[in-house]
């Protein structure tokens, strides 16, 4: 823990912006639209409003115990055992989800650009680059993924200005209420855990220059990677219409297929798009890594990361390789995204009450004496 | 290892460790009191060379001494005219007086000698190493001290123009091989006291004179202590160039990327000095040492700064694309070809496919086979004299490519492609932040050979996330981009005008950070007149334009 507290505002904004931002971006417009038919915007802004609340949630118990991380705090709030107990939770889920990340990862990449290369290989890379920057500490952290936000914005936005030129309006209503409620409910579950990498400003706002601005880096961070989330749905929902979408795995990736450089520069952009998009895969990757990483140091109360660094990566591969294949995986990825939504909106939500409830008791205590 | 030991303990003395420890056996006792003695034990450790001179003589005709030096190192002249001449013939205004021997060495040093340099010391060690340095030491019959006096003169070239950093724009001087003159370039260029030389000795045997230069009250005082702290923790037998301490104080060692900056020209230093920067000279290096630096400060020359902004920031951006075409230029061309020609044009491609239609390997091959005959050939133009260097080149660069391409070695476009990246690395400013990038090409060639262009980002992310872990004096390397400061990003792909840039750049966390004075300047509101473009504040940047650059001091 010897590390200068230098994180800054704006880079725990782009820490959660490039988190967030991930292996989701591809199959998003799939989910929300088999959640919402035409009103998939509307299922995407109740997720990113339900993620949000997490967030906030996390940012202000974060705000609360400035100098610990939710591994730590929990065991001040409901006790020693009982929080290292969730605090295993917390962990085993971050490490299912980083194997799921590079086993989507994969699975795109075999899919969309080297089809002859095993799956085990183009995993083993992303996971092998993810560890290696896995070794430094939390400053090199935050400064990889504040370097990288602008490139990952970038592409996503260039595709959606390019192809919005075929954008059919009529594709977009109704707005509201396109499919019945219990799906929409569904999807919104669904679009919120693309989220779920936010939960790693609890890690980082022990090392913030200034705690209390964690609320404001998270809105921030919400609201882009949020509004992106939406652009992209927006565009792909307007382009291809709720039918069409429902046929394809990727769609994101199909919205880059059918954009065109003015100019024939290039023929086609879905490479490009994918080969900048494993930046954003990685940057997700290292996020939820590196955040299991940490937690297994604060669980244990080691003193430095670096060694379990390599350690973990074993069972990272194992779990990645579990699911059969692509439909196997992207049901065991809505299971456990929405499972997952338990530890990371309502296990905070959970604790924020505890803590409140404790605090109020603590001055009650001390207002009766005096 | 004991001996390094032994070392380390008495630091405070002149470290004085010959191979032969002939002086180190006697140490740094005084001398004795009789002539005969001291030129004995003289002869005794120099007596073999050639050139040590030993002359006797009576002072004021009187007391008998002896001047001795090395007469390969001293000038004559000086010797005979302003210290021999006086000492052996009486001036006028001490004739007559009394001259009692105790006396005698504070006579010689006040009122005899006409020489600015003239001191007292008596410790055997130390005026044998000051011998060696160029000094001339009397000795006098019967008196403990003696009197060395700095005659020292050692050829050295003149100032001429910086060979590896050529400029169109701006000044000419380059350093030279002497410390004494760089020094002195530096200074003619910073008029102030706030100009810092600190100097200390590195290398058992060369006892080079290492100076610290800084600015007090800009640079960071922190990072001027590291730099003392592990200077002074080097313990070698021969520093010969900067370079050598360049590797000493790097903070990785195993780093492709340079993490000090070495430039040969003045201007650039003192420009680096005032941005609050420390800057490490060696004695017989015609380069400075620049601590810390950032990764945008290799792609910057003096140049941008001395031309007007908007083409300081196109040439800036042009060399940006070069940087970045010399690194992955060769790669994005063969996983294009090999892994997904789709994305080509149709036309293009069709000629591409019909270039290669001869070549028997694989992309991959065919580029690493061009590449490594284009680094040899680069070698050999370094190495060879200019009047073969030029024909070498177009024999290599001409006729090879020719061949090879109608021998069926390579297609015409990987020629092309190779050639540009060449270009392109030539194009970086820094020799070493190019050859950082020039190694690095081949790792990511094999991998793109291997993945295509998945293997190309993970090849480039990979050099990231390591140039983002690199700290150079503590500043992380990337800075200003990441870690971000918005007074560093303007000067980061393009040069802003000088004007937007009021502070210094916070990533070097300067003591004082104000570059530009207050808004009391007159000059440019006047150049106004007739302008109605910049009749406003709010119309670009007049409001920041008032700096002057007259009276005030630096900081």
């Amino acid at each position: 823990m010897g590390d200068p507290k230098e994180i800054t505002t704006i880079q725990a904004t782009t820490i959660l912006i490039s988190t967030i931002i991930g292996v989701g971006v591809l199959p998003l417009p799939l989910f929300a639209v088999r959640a919402g038919e035409t009103s998939a915007p509307f299922v995407t802004l109740t997720g990113i409003f339900l993620a949000a609340l997490g967030l906030f949630i996390l940012a202000y118990l974060g705000m609360r115990h400035p100098q610990k991380t939710i591994i730590t705090y929990s065991q001040d709030i409901i006790g020693k055992w009982l929080g290292r107990i969730f605090s295993i939770f917390v962990i085993c889920f971050f490490l299912v989800l980083t194997s799921l990340a590079a086993r989507e990862f994969g699975a795109v990449v075999v899919t969309g650009v080297l089809r002859e290369t095993p799956l085990e290989v183009t995993v083993i890379v992303m996971l092998l680059l993810a560890s290696i920057s896995c070794r430094n500490n939390i400053n090199v952290f935050s400064y990889i993924h504040n370097f990288y936000v602008p490139m990952i914005l970038a592409p996503v936005l260039i595709v959606v200005a390019f192809s919005l030129k075929n954008a059919n309006p009529l594709y977009l209503r109704p707005v509201f209420l396109g499919n019945d409620l219990r799906g929409m409910a569904a999807g919104m579950l669904t679009v919120s855990a693309l989220f779920q990498g936010s939960f790693i400003i609890t890690m980082i706002i022990p090392s913030m220059k200034s705690p209390n601005k964690a609320l404001k880096a998270s809105f921030w961070g919400i609201l882009i990677s949020g509004g992106l989330y939406l652009l992209i749905v927006i565009a792909t929902v307007a382009i291809f219409g709720p039918e069409e979408i429902k046929q394809i795995f990727w769609p994101t990736l199909e919205l880059a297929r059918t954009t065109a450089v003015p100019g024939n520069i290039l023929q086609r952009l879905d490479i490009i798009f994918l080969a900048v998009w494993v930046l954003a895969v990685f940057t997700t990757l290292f996020s939820s890594y590196y955040f299991t990483i940490h937690s297994l140091k604060e669980l244990f109360q080691l003193k430095d990361h670096k060694m379990l660094s390599y350690f973990i990566m074993p069972f990272v591969f194992f779990l990645a390789m579990l699911p059969q294949n692509i439909l196997h995986m992207y049901e065991i990825i809505q299971y456990i995204g929405r499972a997952g939504l338990l530890i990371t909106i309502m296990y905070p939500a959970f604790l924020l009450i505890i803590d409140f409830l404790r605090s109020w008791r603590r001055k009650k205590n001390v207002a009766k004496p005096t | 290892m004991s001996l390094f030991r032994k070392k380390k303990r008495n630091v405070k003395k002149p470290q004085l460790l010959t191979p032969s420890k002939a002086l180190e056996k006697k140490g740094d006792t005084p001398t004795s009191i009789s002539l005969m003695v001291k030129i004995k034990e003289v002869k005794e450790l120099l007596g073999n060379n050639e050139d040590l001179q030993i002359k006797e003589f009576k002072i004021f005709g009187q007391y008998p001494a002896a001047s001795v030096c090395l007469s390969s190192l001293i000038n004559q002249d000086v010797l005979n005219q302003d210290i021999l001449k006086p000492l052996m013939y009486v001036p006028e205004h001490l004739k007559g007086k009394e001259k009692p021997l105790n006396e005698l060495v504070h006579l010689i040093v006040t009122e005899t000698v006409y020489h600015s340099q003239a001191k007292v010391a008596e410790g055997k060690e130390q005026l044998i190493e000051l011998m060696l340095r160029g000094e001339s030491v009397i000795f006098i019959d019967g008196i403990k001290d003696s009197i060395h006096i700095d005659t020292r003169k050692i050829e050295k070239r003149s100032i001429a123009q910086p060979e590896t950093e050529q400029v169109i724009l701006g000044p000419r001087e380059g350093f030279i091989e002497s410390i004494s003159t760089n020094i002195a370039l530096l200074r003619y260029r910073l008029p102030t006291p706030d100009f810092q030389v600190k100097t200390m000795k590195i290398g058992r045997l060369t006892k080079s004179t290492v100076a610290i230069c800084y600015l007090k009250g800009i640079a960071n005082e922190t990072v001027v202590k590291e730099v003392e702290k592990r200077l002074s923790e080097i313990n070698i037998d021969a520093i010969l160039d900067v370079g050598y301490l360049e590797q000493f104080i790097e903070d990785n060692p195993f780093s492709p990327f340079p993490q000090t900056q070495s430039t040969e020209r003045p201007d650039k230093t003192v420009a680096n000095l005032i941005e609050g920067r420390v800057a490490i000279l060696v004695d017989g290096s015609p380069f400075s040492l620049l601590v810390p630096v950032v990764f945008n400060q290799f792609y910057q020359t003096t140049e941008d700064y001395s031309s007007r902004f908007l083409m300081g920031s196109f040439v800036r951006l042009a060399r940006i694309l070069a940087l970045v075409f010399s690194l992955v230029f060769p790669s994005l061309y063969v996983s294009l070809i090999s892994f997904n020609p789709e994305l080509l044009p149709t036309e293009f491609a069709v000629a591409v496919a019909g270039g290669r239609a001869g070549v028997p390997y694989p992309a991959v091959i065919e580029v690493l086979i061009i590449e490594v005959s284009m680094e040899i050939l680069r070698e050999a133009t370094v190495r060879l004299p200019k009047q073969v260097g030029g024909a070498l080149s177009i024999v290599g660069v001409l006729v090879i490519g020719q061949a090879a391409v109608e021998a069926g070695l390579s297609s015409p476009i990987t020629v092309v492609v190779i050639a540009l990246t060449t270009i392109g690395s030539f194009a970086t400013p820094t020799y070493t932040a190019a050859f950082a990038l020039r190694m690095l090409r081949f790792p990511i060639m094999i991998l793109a050979g291997i993945f295509g262009l998945y293997g190309v980002m993970v090849g480039v992310i990979f050099i990231f996330n390591h140039m983002l872990s690199l700290k150079s004096f503590g500043v992380p390397y990337m800075a200003p981009v990441s870690p971000e400061d918005s007074q560093g990003m303007k000067d980061v792909v393009i040069r802003s005008p000088l004007w937007w840039m009021p502070k210094r750049p916070e990533f070097l966390r300067p003591s004082n950070q104000n570059r530009l004075g207050l808004n009391d300047n007159k000059v440019l509101e006047h150049n106004k007149v007739g302008n109605d473009q910049r009749e406003d504040a709010a119309n670009g940047g007049s409001k920041g334009d008032h700096n002057y650059s007259s009276d005030n001091d630096l900081n």
